[in-house]
């Protein structure tokens, strides 16, 4: 009994701490429609910051919480709705995913230049001492977190409906022009949102760090509110109250199943049930969310859409890309850089590029979102090397297969619901794999997956030229594969979806299905791309499939084009390279790019000036549809009358 | 408010049934009941916030009803999805534009006829293979701005005929973000006739149109009825509703406060009242049977006394086509 009251306890601390997180994340989203991925970052740089003022520098507590909470999170909550948000007014949906990626992905970045991971940090209690209670002991800082997080709530319900500052904070992503009206201004409420998230989520940041008995980890810390998201979804991102108990629910959960249920499981699926719990409890919050209504969003995607080549244009250019690409290995054979063979990196390069052309599919052209083409990556890489003893072309049928009916197990909760909880579902899934699977040496072996070169009768890519060209010519078919999924009856549909999903659904057309569809072809190319990446590498690593190498890569499509086959080459290009060059940097360039970028949904090559340079777009079409669009508000309708509104 | 049914009157197109919205503490809609029969445009007028485009939104799913029900013929379609309300025939256009604005004005059409093919048809793969290019169309440009989904195929030339239809020949090139707000208007009315629609449901589709085109615009709508096709028209055109609709519902306040001919709509206190701020004698509350007398007359309209001249259907669209 005392050890049930134990855990209840502890799992109770667990969940207050989540609690505070998800509420942070829920005033944020209230205030501003936007779901802050880097949450958790902030948390965990409010958790290094703490370490540093008090066990490194010795500073009081008090002082410590005053520069971090009062100080550092409201000037850079406030910094980050001004200078990164408020442009993003209008943008399309993704764009505010990437943007708090992309600043989750510069936090983790700085904090491993700040705070070097190989170094041991742990934080002590803010209270020591234990008290007894029912029989039990129970450490003063527990009690802490668990007062604090329910002062939070309270603090929080009582401002938001029972203050006018409160309801003008709830009113202003429906209606800001409402807010105006009424005398407050919609932006200096986001502003106020923005900060009382990041409050939030460094106070959970610093409480939860002392519960890190093995050390701080920046990894490890960013991702400790998963379960927090989890609460906030159960919350419906609105309801503060809902929110708070769903997280002390699933902190109480997690213990009793890691202390009940886990010792009667096998010793080698511990480590994977513990951290695959969090997605667990993210899914099924998902699957009991009820649907959410469509709405007419009343706005116009006024983005020229990218020109799509012809068939023959891209079967032309599909030759030359061969053809450079076989002169290449001509010219780079037995070349090596930064230790590597230029082959090599060139065959990681096409195998990047196949993910990459899978976002253009998903995300670019259908708007969906996903993180976790990585994870496909992997899976893919390890069907591979698991049939037909590896580097078989059954293994690359086998993982694309494979990969194809886990993106479609993905997606499947989340289509009656916002494109947002895909992103969600598909961050815990790539966190949950990653942890759980890739890192298990049970599943994936210490040493990697030997996957090896492909072998056919009569013809071998043992040699790096031969693999390149292979993977190169698989790029190429691919590239060719998603114009022509463009140029289809389907790919004219995931445009429309992504413009207007009222409007798809009105003209009799199956979003569900739709979206099902795509990001299980877009799954099943990350699968095969992982399964070609694995012949290039021969083995791969427990590390290669990691959750922020994928999400990096994601805004390295974004920033050159999301929505064009040359974006997905370029991004796979430079990411390689940079890779190579200042592996630790790749999050800092990715985060910094994003934030660049902005609401550009062309990305680089989206931007006008830069089209007029590239060679491969063709001169004048441009202009044609600038004199196009301007004749037509002139242009005479039912035959009869001319007009110029619009 | 349900209408009398004569054994041989005409089945109504759609019959709404005592439905009520909340939004939180807030009544959209309280008890609306209304009928849309087959050959008829009916308005649905009232003032700003009045719960008109709610209706639209329960009756083509986009919108769960807390009460009441909703019928495509002898359909129950309350809780049916959007998508399935649409291949039984419904078809809609929107008070804020919803286009797909990436793609051309003549791809929107497409989309919508194409919306009955399925997934396992490949054919259409096909037609993403290179063929012979046609001459550029007027408003196309001549560096492949061509319909993806081939050319020459059934599609396109149907697309075409709709875009003709409502009065934008030769514009099925361009892209439909960069068309006037009139232009997309008349998109994504032609996006609504591609499905084939037995019931089409427009939300202020002349917002934005001048005289000219507002007369073109009606004279469309009453071929379209004319060919057997329902029409629910919301409209703050006065003399555009008055001047094409059959029957007119008013909805006041999330409730239905007056139904009848135009002629009676207009001298109606009720709705001089919610329109121009007059009060009524007397705190009067819908005269429900006053309404059913007035359904009587829309059934009379619909069974072919009220309209003069041949039915004549718009050029490329058939009407009661839907799937």
């Amino acid at each position: 009994m005392s050890n049930f009251l134990q855990y209840t306890v502890f799992g109770i601390m667990l969940g207050a701490g989540y609690a505070i997180a998800a509420t942070g994340l829920v005033v944020t989203y209230t205030t501003s429609g936007v779901f802050n991925f880097a949450q958790g970052a902030v948390g965990m740089i409010a958790a290094f910051s703490y370490w540093e003022l008090v066990t490194a520098h010795h500073v009081p507590i008090l002082v410590a919480l005053v520069i971090i909470l009062i100080l550092g999170a409201s000037i850079a909550g406030a910094f980050v709705e001004r200078v990164l948000m408020r442009r993003l007014h209008g943008a399309s949906a993704e764009r505010p995913v990437m943007v708090t990626l992309g600043l989750m992905v510069i936090l983790t970045g700085l904090a491993a230049i700040i705070w070097s991971p190989s170094t041991q940090r742990t934080v002590g209690y803010m209270i020591n001492g234990q008290f007894r209670l029912v029989g039990i002991n129970i450490e003063y800082q527990y009690a802490l977190i668990i007062g604090v997080a329910t002062a939070v709530a309270i603090g929080l319900r009582a401002l938001f409906y029972g203050t006018r500052t409160g309801y003008a904070l709830r009113a202003v992503v429906d209606d800001p022009e409402l807010v105006a009206m009424s005398g407050a201004s919609p932006n200096r409420m986001s502003q106020y949102g923005w900060i009382l998230g990041f409050m939030m989520a460094a106070l959970a940041g610093v409480l939860l760090a002392s519960t890190q008995t093995t050390g701080l980890n920046i990894e490890a810390m960013t991702l400790l509110v998963v379960s927090g998201y989890a609460a906030a979804i159960v919350g419906r991102l609105k309801n503060i109250a809902v929110t708070f108990i769903a997280a002390v629910g699933i902190g109480l959960l997690e213990n009793y199943v890691i202390n009940y249920v886990l010792p009667h499981l096998p010793q080698s699926f511990v480590p994977d049930v513990t951290v695959a719990l969090p997605m667990v409890f993210l899914f099924i919050a998902l699957v009991m969310l009820p649907s959410v209504r469509l709405r007419a969003v009343g706005r116009l995607t006024t983005m020229r859409a990218p020109r799509v080549a012809s068939g023959w244009e891209s079967l032309v250019a599909g030759g030359v890309f061969f053809v450079v690409a076989g002169a290449a290995a001509l010219v780079f054979d037995n070349t090596a850089f930064k230790g590597t063979t230029v082959l090599t990196l060139g065959g990681v390069v096409m195998t990047l590029g196949i993910v990459g052309l899978s976002l253009v599919l998903v995300t670019g052209y259908s708007g969906q979102v996903s993180l976790c083409q990585f994870s496909f990556m992997g899976i893919g890489a390890f069907v591979m090397g698991k049939v037909a003893g590896g580097g078989s072309l059954l293994g690359l049928l086998a993982a694309t297969a494979v990969c194809a009916g886990v993106g479609a197990l993905i997606a499947l909760p989340t289509i009656r619901l916002r494109d947002l909880y895909l992103a969600l579902a598909t961050f815990a899934f790539a966190d949950a794999v990653a942890t759980g699977f890739f890192t298990d040496t049970h599943i994936y072996g210490s040493g990697g997956v030997n996957v090896g070169r492909i072998v056919l009768p009569g013809l071998t890519f043992g040699g790096d030229s031969a693999e390149f060209l292979m993977v190169t010519a698989f790029f190429v078919l691919a590239a060719w594969m998603v114009l022509a999924i463009r140029r289809s009856l389907f790919g004219r549909r995931l445009v429309a979806l992504n413009d207007s999903p009222a409007a798809y659904a009105t003209v009799g057309l199956n979003i569900g299905f739709t979206k099902v569809a795509v990001f299980a072809i877009a799954a099943g190319m990350a699968g095969l791309a992982g399964a070609l990446y694995g012949t290039v590498q021969q083995t791969v690593g427990t590390s290669d499939f990691d959750i922020f190498p994928g999400i990096i890569f994601v805004l390295f499509v974004t920033i050159w084009s999301i929505r064009s086959v040359s974006g997905a080459f370029l991004a796979a290009l430079t990411y390689v390279v940079l890779n190579q060059l200042w592996p630790s940097g790749l999050g800092l360039f990715a985060g910094i790019g994003i934030i660049l970028i902005g609401r550009a949904a062309g990305g680089i090559l989206g931007i006008e000036a830069i089209q007029l340079h590239l060679p491969w777009v063709k001169r004048g079409a441009a202009e044609v549809r600038e004199k196009s669009a301007a004749s037509i508000g002139s242009a005479a309708i039912f035959g009869s009358g001319t007009r110029a509104a619009g | 408010m349900q209408p009398a049914e004569g054994g041989a009157a005409a089945p109504a197109v759609l019959t709404v049934s005592e439905v009520g919205v909340h939004f939180g503490g807030v009544a959209a809609l309280t008890h609306v009941s209304l009928r849309v029969l087959p050959g008829t445009v009916t308005g649905l007028i009232g003032p700003n916030g009045a719960g008109k485009t709610t209706l639209f939104n329960v009756i083509s799913g986009l919108q769960s009803p807390d009460r009441g029900s909703v019928h495509l013929f002898d359909t129950d379609i309350t809780t049916m999805k959007p998508h399935r309300r649409a291949r039984l025939g419904l078809a809609r256009t929107f008070q804020r534009l919803e286009l797909f604005g990436s793609l051309t004005a003549g791809e929107n059409v497409q989309v919508g006829l194409e919306s009955a093919v399925k997934w396992w048809e490949w054919r259409h793969l096909g037609r993403s293979f290179p063929r012979k290019r046609r001459a550029a169309r007027p408003g196309e440009t001549e560096d492949g701005d061509h319909e993806p989904g081939g050319l020459g195929s059934v599609a396109v030339a149907t697309s075409d005929r709709l875009l003709d239809g409502v009065g934008l020949q030769g514009l099925g090139g361009q892209q439909a973000s960069a068309m006037s707000t009139g232009l997309a208007r008349m998109v994504e009315l032609a996006r609504a006739l591609a499905i084939g629609p037995k019931l089409l449901l427009l939300d202020e589709p002349g917002s934005g149109l001048d005289e000219a085109e507002s007369k073109a615009l009606a004279d469309l709508l009453v071929r379209l009825a004319a060919g057997g096709m329902a029409v629910l028209l919301v409209e703050h055109d006065m003399e555009l509703v008055m001047g094409i609709c059959d029957y007119i519902y008013v909805l006041d306040f999330g409730d239905i406060i007056a139904a009848g001919t135009p002629e009676e709509i207009r001298k109606d206190p009720m709705v001089q009242a919610a329109y121009l701020g007059a009060m009524p004698d007397g705190d009067r509350v819908p005269d429900r049977g006053a309404v059913r007398e007035g359904e009587a007359e829309l059934q009379r309209i619909a069974t072919g006394a009220g309209r003069d001249g041949p039915p004549r259907g718009a050029p490329g669209v058939e009407p009661g086509g839907g799937r």
